[in-house]
């Protein structure tokens, strides 16, 4: 330390606070950048009245997207987004299948096939007082 | 010098001349088409019967379906449709189920509520028409109002229509049938077919102005360039080699004095650089023209996009240039790529030159794909979702870099304006600042490698004016090509994302990535979304990268030629690359079995 010229000292500090400065300018911007003013997405969806679902039927519903089941347990719901990029997955005969990677599972959600390694996500589906059914995607 | 410079005038005079006889007869052009078409759809509007209701009920207009020859088959089959099906309740000229058009029925059947077939006892082919159940009007002022264009109407009358019995119609009919009632309602343009891709640019409110048919127009222009083309080959052909001095002018300025003749060689170069520079302008231009109709919100980009590619005069040809220059800059770079690596290009001081050309690389796609994702239709939504999701997989700063992409915690509402600003002014000006440092460094370095003077075979130089006309030519020559493909190979185009189809489950059979993210789709189905989708091309990148800097280099002399024996390892590791991600592309393109 004691050999650090004058003026390599000042030239030191004078570059360690325009760095300085530099890293806060650009930690203002990814703050600014990462403000989110759009709303987080619903979590829960009134999907109408229970009576549209009868026992032993399979409704998609494609603005959730997932599938829900009436068998003898009652309501549930399994979600139709991939669980390995998130690409709706349709319905085939051995289950369901992703087109964008072709990642298949068994018509209880539960992977065949890869690249997607987890099942897909189970929904609650409860009955709402007016009779209508509700899925809670959290 | 004296008769010389007389010719010379005189044939810059003619030059002159010639021009502005083009210029004349090309805005002749343009200006007749729209004009005639405008002047036909005059006449068609004054010939169509425009029957208003009369005090008595003139019964021969229910004779037959009301069809003008020149209407389009979709206009003819709906009035078809209409007449049939659709008539009786909503009335004849679309005034619905009033009193004046339930007195043509004649006196039994004008009480429909009441009478055999739609009363409360009707038979079972019948059907119950309420009392208190108003039957619209679907055509005149104020009419339609709860439908904004074609398209909202179109999926009403599919989902709803006919009243007894919705959901019989099928989608072509339902178009049919939309088409004559937009016409019954004077908003719908004359020779125009609704689809899917332009149907929610037609109002139900206001009519849009007549579009007219400008491949005529862009016909004829390409075949001009394509005459001015081979005439400029003509002119190199009979060269002059004591051509009098010209005086350089500001094109020329850009260029050095002479350059080696060795710099120049097609066979060489490939064109390549000069040709991407030139897509780059096309780009820039077509670019600028599209944000003027373009509108960035979620509501209005697909909208905007179907409003430029089948109405503005010319949008469609300026849609399909930006699309057609950015398909070809991607191969054209990529060739660019491969010829500096094959030819040992990229030795010693321009390696950095090098570096900054991948950094184009890199910009180009993003570029391609941010530019992708901005129709904002249904052919997008997978590839918008798995691209953003991909970056969510990165370790630490995922979540964060996903924001900073998307603008909010899933693709919505402020993500349309965020790759707008992403593709239009930041990634743009990125590459503005990349690519004049990159054609500066060119210079800088050189010019285009070849073997130090005292090595070369030939010593020949090439003069400005020579270098000038040969990039002239190579613009107009690929101007003519892209011409020609964007007229006849209209750019993609799928329905806008609405709610509407977000509800329906519209899109799923549209899972494709662009092409030259192909490879990298089907890498994404071995597995692990982050080593195959993020990391592996980060390192195929990283190995293009550090390739001037780790692995042998070509000797000087050896420069200028394709496949030196210098870098031998390095043209083999870029062809293996190459070959893996056109083999992977070729698998995904091959159909796979369903099960």
């Amino acid at each position: 330390m004691k050999n650090i010229s004058r003026r390599d000292f000042l030239k030191l500090s004078t570059n360690s606070l325009l760095a300085l400065s530099g890293i806060l300018g650009i930690g203002g911007l990814i703050r600014y950048l990462s403000y989110q003013f759009d709303p987080t997405p619903p979590s829960e969806f009134d999907i109408g009245s229970a009576y549209d679902y009868p026992i032993h039927s399979r409704t998609v519903v494609a603005h959730i997207p997932a599938i829900v089941i009436h068998d003898e347990d009652g309501f549930h719901a399994i979600s139709l987004t991939c669980s390995h990029l998130g690409c709706a997955v349709e319905e085939r005969n051995f289950g369901f299948e992703c087109p964008c990677h072709s990642s298949r599972y068994d018509p209880n959600g539960a992977v065949l096939k890869g690249p997607s390694t987890a099942n897909l996500r189970k929904f609650r589906v409860a009955e709402a007082e007016d009779g209508n059914l509700h899925v809670f995607t959290t | 010098m004296a008769p010389t410079s007389k010719h010379k005038n005189y044939r810059a005079r003619r030059q002159l001349l010639l021009a502005i006889c083009i210029a004349i007869f090309l805005l002749m052009v343009n200006l007749l088409v729209p004009l005639r078409a405008q002047a036909s759809s005059q006449i068609q509007s004054t010939s169509t019967p425009t029957a208003q209701p009369t005090p008595t009920f003139d019964l021969q207009r229910l004779e037959k379906p009301v069809i003008a020859s020149n209407n389009s088959e979709q206009l003819k089959k709906g009035a078809e449709i209409y007449w049939g099906v659709c008539m009786a309740c909503h009335g004849d000229i679309g005034q619905g189920l009033t009193d004046e058009w339930r007195d043509a029925f004649g006196t039994e059947d004008r009480n429909c509520w009441q009478s055999g077939c739609h009363g409360p006892d009707h038979p079972p082919q019948g059907f119950l028409i309420p009392k208190d159940k108003v039957i619209p009007a679907v055509a005149g002022s104020s009419k339609l109002t709860r439908f904004n264009n074609a398209q909202e109407l179109h999926d009403f009358i599919l989902a709803n229509m006919p009243w007894w019995d919705p959901g019989q119609l099928t989608d072509e009919k339902a178009w049919q049938v939309t088409s004559y009632i937009l016409s019954l309602h004077k908003v719908m343009p004359k020779a125009f077919d609704l689809t899917d891709t332009n149907a929610s640019a037609i109002r139900t409110q206001y009519a849009v102005p007549q579009p007219s048919d400008d491949r005529p127009a862009v016909l004829t222009l390409t075949g001009i360039l394509a005459l001015a083309a081979i005439g400029m080959i003509a002119q190199d052909l009979r060269k002059n080699k004591n051509r009098v001095a010209e005086r350089p002018n500001f094109f020329h300025h850009l260029h050095p004095p002479t350059i080696p003749a060795l710099q120049a060689r097609f066979r060489y170069t490939l064109g390549a650089g000069g040709l991407a520079v030139f897509l780059c302008l096309i780009l820039l231009v077509t670019g600028i023209l599209e944000m003027f109709y373009y509108i960035p919100t979620p509501e209005h980009a697909a909208v905007s996009v179907e409003v430029i590619t089948s109405l503005v005069p010319f949008g469609a040809l300026t849609r399909n240039l930006h699309f057609w220059s950015a398909q070809a800059l991607m191969i054209v770079v990529s060739i660019h790529l491969l010829r500096v690596v094959l030819t040992g290009a990229y030795a010693r001081h321009r390696r950095l030159n090098y570096l900054i050309g991948l950094g184009m690389l890199v910009l180009i796609l993003l570029l391609d794909f941010t530019g992708y994702v901005l129709r904002w239709d249904e052919g997008i939504r997978w590839a918008l979702i798995v691209g953003t999701n991909l970056l969510k997989t990165i370790p630490w700063v995922g979540d964060w870099l996903y924001r900073l992409a998307v603008g909010g915690p899933e693709p919505a509402l402020s993500s349309v304006e965020r790759f707008y600003t992403w593709h239009i002014f930041v990634l743009t000006l990125t590459m503005i600042i990349l690519g004049a440092w990159h054609i500066f460094r060119v210079r800088r370095d050189g010019g285009v490698a070849v073997p130090p003077p005292d090595q070369r075979k030939d010593n020949a130089r090439l003069s400005r004016f020579d270098l000038v006309r040969r990039e002239v030519l190579v613009m107009v020559i690929a101007g003519v090509f892209l011409l020609f493909i964007s007229v006849f190979f209209p750019a993609p185009l799928e329905r806008p994302i609405t709610q509407a189809t977000v509800d329906m489950g519209v899109n799923a059979h549209n899972a494709r990535a662009p092409w030259f993210f192909l490879w990298v789709q089907q890498l994404l189905k071995l597995g692990d979304p982050f080593f195959w989708g993020v990391a592996l091309p980060v390192i195929l990148l990283i190995v293009l990268a550090i390739l001037p800097y780790t692995l042998p280099q070509t000797n000087e002399n050896e420069l200028g030629r394709w496949f030196p024996r210098g870098n031998r390892l390095a043209q083999i590791i870029v062809i293996l690359i190459t070959l893996a991600v056109i083999i992977l592309t070729i698998i995904f393109l091959i159909p796979t079995t369903q099960l």
